[in-house]
């Protein structure tokens, strides 16, 4: 099986949901396999027809008839925010993709005491927000990891009554740590997790394998390497592993480690949204992101340069790449220039053991203070990047469509179709 | 980093969820298809349970479920139970190989879609019959349906090499709450399902046959409109004796048919299976316990010949 696994080697936004949807568009795909994250995640995709959808928590490739998702366990899940996801893609013409999702039984569920946490945490935090997206993620799994056995899973869902109990245990906890919260009651919730319950084929680990021998699957990232829970600029990190790491694990499970081919997506200008570190950031920049509005959560979207000093650490904690793909290329243009070292002289962030926290907030600390040397690209995008990263570029987008994408990773599959 | 942007409104999850509540589930039949799929269309179909390098043991395992008016529900719970079993046999190792088939059944002499038969999957494949299979509104009111065709297709109509190499019977259930028709009609079958001629034979006949090459199950669920009349029981006891099993809750469909294969391929003893369900934290223990009680362990002989062993096949009867 060809399966593909899809990181962003940002901050995010690099355009993974159009490049997961070219995949699927281009080939017979059984499942997209959402391996990390949750519902914060918002891949866009766009058809040639002008119909539109971010995707939060189904796979980007959802667009495309039959292509199936599946929610893996490192997945954080929420039911609500999937029930308003799914009634969306039905406005836009997919009204199956309930019946074609799949979710572990054995992954967290974000809840709206998660959430309300969430925020009441960042908020608490005024001026040194973390970039959160005040949806309850991180907070599920910082629940996950200390309360293992009583956190709210979504096997749960089908057994009201310890559903109750174990919503019950969280929202007491989270209230005596932080006042009243801003969520409706237990009693309240439990509807909605039950019809989700109801509604949704929830599966064993064992799933996947069954899919993964089905046919082609693509897995789909969330975030992006530079936020990794262990090897991001902390503390302006996201909750989640976003490397190969999870993807490659289920695989392993599944007896197939190591076959799939590994995709870095990369786009030509480097962005953040959120604080922390963004050292080629210029607000000259003549670039915006109407898909990423400013929120009170994370602030304004963020345009720099091409960062290849962080795109190249961001390549090394990942483990490698099989291949790029390279989104925005209309954007490219004389004002936009490449950072091939730092004014400090760095041109090589040494990866550190996985966790060592204190090691990334000095990184961070050092990143915040750097300032780019900045390059002009005048022999053209593709060999610039394939030459500071050292790895071919498969796929360039210049638009959000796949038919504006090109590259053997698309190409070998396009021959003899018809044009639209 | 993204922004969720999808709402997060309990009560409007509940609703949301509630309107599509299995509306989509059966695809298919839900978008107004009233005839059958063609991928599960019976007529002039062979289905095969075959052996592979992946999967050199197969085990072949049919699915037939009532889908007429009677069963309500029934058939959407299943929709969501059924798709675990796969996982449940492999992961406890209950069978070598085993490979799935979905089917529904209906009623000759006024349905629309009388019988539909999957292909045997060892793959996520047979969620996609499930969602192809027609959900018949109808239903006779005359507590019949017509079980004796699809027992029919079951005994003529499927090549298994667990049979051809190994002389080791599938395992077929049928999940209903009424009784067959007393007859096989050659009309019906003619019609519906084709190949070589036959003619009118008792539904005993029919039933001798199957049982020869498939170990057959009735499943009488609870919740189902006739569950608990002893007349419909006492039909299929008479035709399968102890393998017509009533099941109090439907939940426990997956796991009774795992642990009756578990059983039948000697992988366990039934305490065994029970402890396996207990620790898998399964709620259905005590449902299973008593649907199988009857079972004990084992099935009964295997193959009173008539297959053909294959050169590499060795003796092909490989225990009793």
């Amino acid at each position: 099986m060809n399966h593909v696994m899809v990181v962003d080697l940002g901050y995010g936004d690099a355009g993974k949901g159009t490049v997961v949807d070219a995949l699927c568009a281009t080939r017979p795909v059984h499942t997209v396999v959402r391996f990390n994250g949750g519902a914060q995640a918002a891949h866009n995709v766009v058809l040639r027809d002008g119909r539109a959808h971010t995707f939060a928590q189904f796979g980007a490739g959802t667009f495309r008839p039959g292509v199936r998702t599946h929610l893996a366990r490192h997945v954080v899940v929420d039911p609500l925010a999937l029930a308003a996801e799914a009634d969306h893609l039905a406005s836009v013409g997919v009204p199956d993709a309930l019946d074609r999702l799949t979710v572990d039984s054995e992954a967290l569920l974000a809840t709206p005491y998660h959430r309300a946490a969430n925020r009441a945490r960042e908020t608490a935090r005024g001026a040194d927000r973390h970039g959160s997206c005040g949806l309850g993620v991180g907070e599920a799994v910082a629940y996950g990891l200390a309360h293992p056995d009583e956190a709210p899973r979504v096997a749960d869902c089908h057994e009201p009554a310890v559903l109750r109990r174990r919503l019950t245990a969280l929202r007491d906890r989270l209230t005596a740590e932080l006042g009243p919260l801003d969520a409706p009651p237990v009693a309240d919730c439990l509807p909605a997790f039950a019809a989700f319950a109801d509604r949704v084929a929830i599966v064993d680990r064992s799933w996947l394998a069954g899919a993964l021998r089905a046919g082609t699957c693509v897995f789909e990232g969330a975030q992006g390497v530079l936020l990794d829970e262990w090897h991001g600029f902390h503390p302006y990190t996201t909750w989640s592993t976003t490397t190969f790491a999870n993807a490659e694990t289920l695989l392993a499970e599944a007896g197939m480690a190591g076959t799939a081919q590994r995709l870095g997506v990369l786009r030509v200008t480097t962005t953040r949204h959120g604080p922390g570190p963004l050292v080629t950031e210029d607000p000259a920049l003549p670039f915006s992101d109407p898909r990423n509005p400013a929120n009170p959560w994370q602030g304004g979207f963020r345009f720099g340069h091409f960062d290849a000093v962080a795109h190249r650490y961001a390549l090394e904690v990942a483990g490698g790449v099989d291949g790029l793909a390279l989104t925005h290329l209309d954007l490219a243009g004389p004002h936009l220039r490449m950072c091939r070292r730092y004014a400090d002289g760095l041109d090589r962030i040494v990866p550190g053991p996985p966790g060592d926290l204190a090691r990334q907030e000095a990184l961070t600390g050092r990143l915040m203070l750097a300032r780019p040397v900045l390059e002009s690209v005048p022999g053209g995008w593709v060999a610039a990047v394939e030459g500071a990263l050292g790895a071919p570029v498969l796929l360039t987008s210049r638009g959000p469509t796949v038919e504006e994408k090109e590259g053997p990773l698309v190409n070998a599959f396009c021959i003899g179709r018809a044009p639209a | 980093m993204g922004s969720g942007i999808w709402s997060t409104d309990v009560y409007d999850a509940a609703d949301r969820y509630r309107r599509r509540t299995g509306r989509s589930a059966f695809s298919y039949s839900d978008s107004g298809a009233r005839t059958v799929h063609p991928a599960l269309d019976p007529r002039d179909a062979t289905r095969e349970s075959r052996d592979s390098a992946e999967h050199p043991q197969s085990t072949p395992i049919a699915v037939l479920f009532d889908v007429t008016g009677s069963m309500g529900h029934v058939p959407r719970v299943l929709q969501r139970k059924l798709p675990q079993l796969l996982g449940l046999l492999q992961r406890q190792g209950y069978a070598r190989d085993p490979q799935v088939m979905f089917g529904a059944i209906g009623d000759a002499t006024c349905d629309r879609v009388p019988l539909q038969i999957g292909q045997f999957e060892s793959d996520n494949r047979m969620d996609d019959d499930l969602g192809r299979i027609v959900l018949e509104g109808g239903g006779g009111g005359q507590m019949m349906e017509s079980y004796e065709l699809a027992l029919h297709f079951m005994a003529r109509h499927t090549v298994t090499d667990s049979w051809t190499k190994r002389g080791r019977r599938g395992y077929l259930f049928v999940i209903g709450d009424e009784l067959a028709y007393p007859r096989l009609k050659a009309r019906e079958v003619a019609r519906l399902i084709g190949g070589a001629p036959v003619e009118d034979l008792p539904i005993r006949q029919v039933v001798d046959e199957v049982t020869a090459r498939w170990d057959t199950y009735y499943l009488l669920p609870a919740g189902s409109h006739y569950a608990g009349n002893r007349k419909v029981l006492d039909f299929w006891r008479g035709l399968l004796g102890q393998n017509a099993v009533e099941l109090d809750d439907l939940d426990a469909v997956c796991e009774t048919i795992a642990l009756t294969v578990g059983l039948g391929e000697q992988a366990i003893d039934l305490n065994a299976g029970l402890d396996d369900l207990d620790r898998a934290g399964s709620t259905a223990t005590r449902t299973v316990s008593r649907a199988l009680a009857g079972l004990g362990g084992g099935r009964r002989a295997v193959a009173a010949l008539p297959f053909t062993p294959t050169d590499d096949g060795g003796s092909g009867v490989t225990r009793l």
